[in-house]
């Protein structure tokens, strides 16, 4: 199935909840499409933070969206190593224990390795991709209307795999947004393990500065920071 | 409020993608991935992305036009039916049906190719329909029906995943397939050894346990001394080819003459890499041949499939999970365009036109059924032309009207500047499609088509999947859905049996024709995965073909002798040419150099030059070349890679600025005339 919009109460019964789209950038779509329109939306815990941290960037307007909040499985949890899986307000399903990025297999295995050998790891997985954007376009929190992985002083064009700049340049744009959602690596046609990288960014995030994207609104990264300004929480290097 | 998904196939390549279009008032926007398609899992490639693009584009042709002496004009639907039904209706009288010739296209649906070669039978009473599967794939029908009994991939997409041992052979997958791609590197993540045979360095040689760099051309040879050392060392299964096969000791005989030291001499490979993929491919438990046009494009090419099919029979890797030989079909609707009939020689359904009871059935179908205004009595007996044949008579004369059905052949086909003198000589062009391609500025009347958003249908993939596409937004402007229009011209010529009303009324008439679609409903597609054959209403429909007999029944091992290329290198033309596809464009263009997020990737053709045979031409990277053949010359940008064999040249023939298929030559293999893309003499010089 893919998401679909209700705008007459009957047909509501035909709702089903599977496979799991990510709505977020729809529901800005939509909004933005029918400014006078207001949206309700069936939310998992990484759809309602998705939201959050897109409020944060300007891009949907929280007031005119009614979450209805839906809790994932512990299957479901396990399967996504997410840490919250579930949203603010359950609505729907039955609050589970989310689950330590650590606790994920992959995860455990790179953290056990040398730093050679991860880096191999990575660069091979990287040799695989076929520079399909999938994990761009999948992503609810990479916004940039002018994308700078298009652009040729960055990222050589018309070829593949693309060069490493491609990656990392992906990755820290959305390091201190990311959602741990997977997105990206559910769309990923070379099955790049992205995830297991963000995972162990976001822990760092969180153990360096106590910090979680998609959380509050008023909840601003650390990154954004002046050069008068010094990112640490316990306020290392100023 | 409109905010609606449409669930529908992409229209690139042959791996059948799943994917929802989402419509926002009207509008298409970018494609979102079906996450639940056993196919595609929730992934697309670069293409797919960007498959709303070209719908959008404001090139797309919105009225009929009609040449008059200042050019093409826009003209009404009306006149533009009555000018094309009076032209073709008045050369047939003329000239006989064997004056008209039909393109039909890997690029619209079942049902519209259905439609075409109906009307070419049934209407005007000729068989000279084809399309470009002629240029891809005709080997692989021709060869495979002989060895199997059926033309088709053996196996299915997801079931590459189970091979233990992967012959890869003249595909560049990551390219040109990349969601098969994707299986083939989970197949070598799970532990099989992947072995590519190909000139060119690719994205998957990377990955590979062995690269075999055969000289292009040479495939015969590299095929014949693998199959030379496995009875040699007695690698070969027994059982199956007792139990299974018919031919054996032909063959033997044969590949007794491919020594591996006469296989070097030939192809380059040296002994022990020989040895080492024959005795990897032999010993696997489930071995699985991949191949494309790599192999097929050649004027041996019926030969190069026959014995990749000997070879897949000797060592019993056909008929169970992870083994067969799998052609990939390069376009999203060409094996549904072969099935359809949309050859010279077949019915739809390959029932041959030779066979008198297959003309009885369709006959009574067509021409008593429906009943027909026109003169046709009876349906042709002779297979027709094939797409180059049909341009060699169009310049001799011999055709005098054509029909293309979303088709470029001013791009696609060997030696453009021989297609243009033939379209030239016609006297009259119809062409269907929704951009002015460099066909249809060549054409007489153009008929403005409809996009795979646009309409509903149902495409089959290579793994014969077949798969509804679902209309998602209007045409636009005066611009109509295909199968409607091959239908109006039908009634504009006079002739009845072409008033179905819906697509799904075509496909009815179709499966109660075709028996391996026989059992395939639209009805079914909504709830049911199906692969053909598909006989009956509760057949399930088939993943694995030649389980336990082959379509044949016994497998039937073919001999073949390895000839030489039809154009070797010179002293004059020292450099091979091979021509292909890349990752961001697709075929002749016109769809992908439309899409601006395709077009941004790649903007102008490149030739891919080894970086030691640039230097000593005193070519640079992302300098200027001038290449020329026998037939032409054109100008186009080095692309530099180390990868690239020395000694050949590849050029994409996805630009019309730099046309590799100026360069091209028109020799044919002899059984299934497919011309020799991958293998013609071209001189290099700085330009």
């Amino acid at each position: 199935m893919g998401p679909y919009l209700f705008t007459e109460a009957g047909d509501l019964a035909s709702l089903v909840l599977e496979p799991k789209h990510m709505l977020a950038p729809i529901c800005q779509t939509i909004l933005s499409e029918f400014p006078e329109g207001k949206l309700g939306v069936v939310v998992r815990g990484c759809e309602q933070r998705a939201l959050t941290e897109m409020a944060k960037l300007g891009q949907v307007d929280l007031d005119r969206l009614v979450l209805i909040g839906l809790a994932c499985t512990s299957a479901m949890a396990r399967e996504c190593a997410c840490a919250r899986p579930y949203p603010e307000h359950i609505d729907a399903g039955e609050k589970t224990d989310g689950v330590s990025p650590t606790e994920d297999g992959r995860v455990r295995e790179l953290l056990s390795m040398e730093l050679q050998d991860r880096l191999d790891i990575w660069q091979e997985a990287f040799t695989r991709c076929i520079k399909c954007y999938g994990c761009r376009n999948a992503c609810p929190v990479c916004i940039c209307e002018e994308c700078t992985l298009q652009q040729a002083c960055w990222v050589e064009q018309g070829r593949i795999p693309p060069s490493l700049p491609f990656h990392l340049i992906r990755f820290y744009h959305v390091a201190d947004k990311c959602l741990g959602c997977g997105a990206c690596e559910a769309a990923c046609p070379m099955d790049i393990p992205l995830t297991a990288l963000h995972l162990l960014f976001r822990e760092r995030l969180r153990e360096l500065f106590a910090y979680e994207p998609g959380l509050d609104v008023a909840h601003r990264s650390p990154l954004i920071t002046s050069l008068q300004q010094a990112p640490f929480a316990d306020g290392r290097g100023e | 409020m409109d905010y609606r998904s449409v669930l529908t196939t992409c229209p690139y390549c042959g791996c059948g993608c799943g994917m929802y279009l989402p419509v926002v008032n009207g509008r298409l926007g970018r494609p979102l991935p079906d996450r639940s398609h056993p196919l595609s899992q929730g992934r697309l490639c670069i293409k797919g992305y960007a498959a709303h693009e070209h719908v959008n584009s404001p090139d797309r042709l919105t009225r009929p036009l009609v040449r008059d002496g200042q050019g093409l004009r826009p003209a009404t639907w009306d006149e533009a039916l009555k000018l094309v039904a009076s032209r073709l209706m008045g050369i047939r009288d003329e000239h006989g049906p064997d004056s008209l010739a039909f393109l039909c296209s890997a690029k619209c649906t079942n049902e519209e190719n259905y439609l075409l070669q109906k009307l070419a039978r049934a209407c005007f009473g000729t068989n000279h329909i084809d399309h470009c599967a002629r240029l891809c794939h005709a080997p692989t029908v021709a060869g495979l029906v002989v060895a199997f009994g059926s033309g088709a991939m053996t196996n299915s997409i997801p079931d590459l995943e189970e091979a233990d041992c992967i012959l890869l052979t003249g595909s560049n997958t990551s390219e040109n397939h990349p969601l098969i791609s994707t299986r083939l590197l989970r197949a070598k993540r799970n532990g099989a050894r992947l072995i590519v045979v190909d000139p060119r360095g690719i994205h998957l040689t990377r990955f590979a346990d062995i690269h075999a760099r055969p000289r292009p051309g040479t495939d015969v040879a590299w095929i014949n001394g693998l199959m030379h050392i496995i009875l040699a060392e007695g690698w070969e299964n027994r059982e199956f080819i007792a139990a299974r096969t018919e031919g054996i000791e032909a063959l033997r005989a044969k590949v007794a003459e491919y020594p591996a030291e006469r296989v070097e001499k030939i192809t380059g490979i040296e002994p022990q890499q020989l040895r080492e993929i024959a005795r990897l491919y032999a010993g696997a438990e489930r071995g699985s041949i991949v191949y494309a046009m790599g192999i097929t494009q050649h004027t041996t090419g019926t030969d190069n499939v026959l014995a990749l099919a000997d070879l897949a029979m000797l060592t019993g890797h056909v008929g169970r999970r992870g083994t067969g030989v799998n052609p990939l079909r390069g376009q999203d609707n060409v094996q549904g365009a072969c099935d359809m009939g949309g050859l010279p020689d077949v019915f739809p359904g390959y029932q041959p036109v030779a066979d008198p009871e297959a003309r009885v059935k369709f006959g009574k179908a067509w021409l008593e059924d429906g009943g027909d205004a026109s003169a046709v009595r009876e349906l042709p007996h002779e297979p027709g032309l094939t797409v180059v044949e049909m341009m060699s008579a169009a310049a001799e004369g011999r055709l005098k009207a054509m029909y293309v059905l979303a088709e470029n052949p001013m791009l696609s086909d060997p030696d453009i500047h021989h297609v243009r003198e033939a379209l030239q000589a016609l006297e009259f062009l119809v062409v269907q499609d929704i951009f002015l391609t460099e066909t249809a500025e060549l054409a007489d009347v153009v008929l403005p088509g409809s996009s795979f958003a646009e309409r509903d249908g149902t495409f089959t993939c290579t793994d014969r999947s077949v798969q509804r596409i679902r209309k998602a937004v209007e045409t636009p402007g005066e611009a109509r859905p295909d199968w409607q229009i091959i239908g109006q011209v039908a009634s504009a010529c006079g002739a009845s049996g072409f008033e179905h009303g819906t697509p799904e009324a075509v496909f009815a008439e179709m499966a109660r024709l075709t028996p391996i679609y026989g059992g395939i409903s639209y009805d079914r597609l909504e709830r049911e995965w199906l692969r053909w054959p598909c006989r009956s209403p509760d057949d399930p429909g088939t993943e694995l073909l030649h389980v336990d007999r082959f379509s044949r029944g016994l497998g039937h091992f073919t001999p073949v002798d390895y000839r030489p290329p039809a154009e070797e290198p010179d002293e004059q033309y020292p450099f091979v040419l091979t021509t292909g596809r890349t990752m961001f464009h697709y075929h002749t263009g016109s769809m992908t150099r439309r899409s601006p997020s395709l077009d941004r990737e790649l903007r102008e053709g490149f030739v891919e030059l080894n970086p030691l045979d640039a230097r000593n031409l005193g070519i640079a990277d992302g300098g200027r070349a001038r290449i020329a053949s026998r037939r032409g010359q054109i100008e186009i940008t080095a692309r530099l890679d180390p990868a690239a064999p020395p000694g050949v040249v590849f050029i994409p023939f996805h630009f019309a600025e730099s046309a590799a298929n100026a360069l091209t030559h028109r020799s044919l293999d002899p059984v299934s005339k497919i011309p020799e893309f991958k293998v013609c003499a071209v001189s290099v010089e700085a330009g």
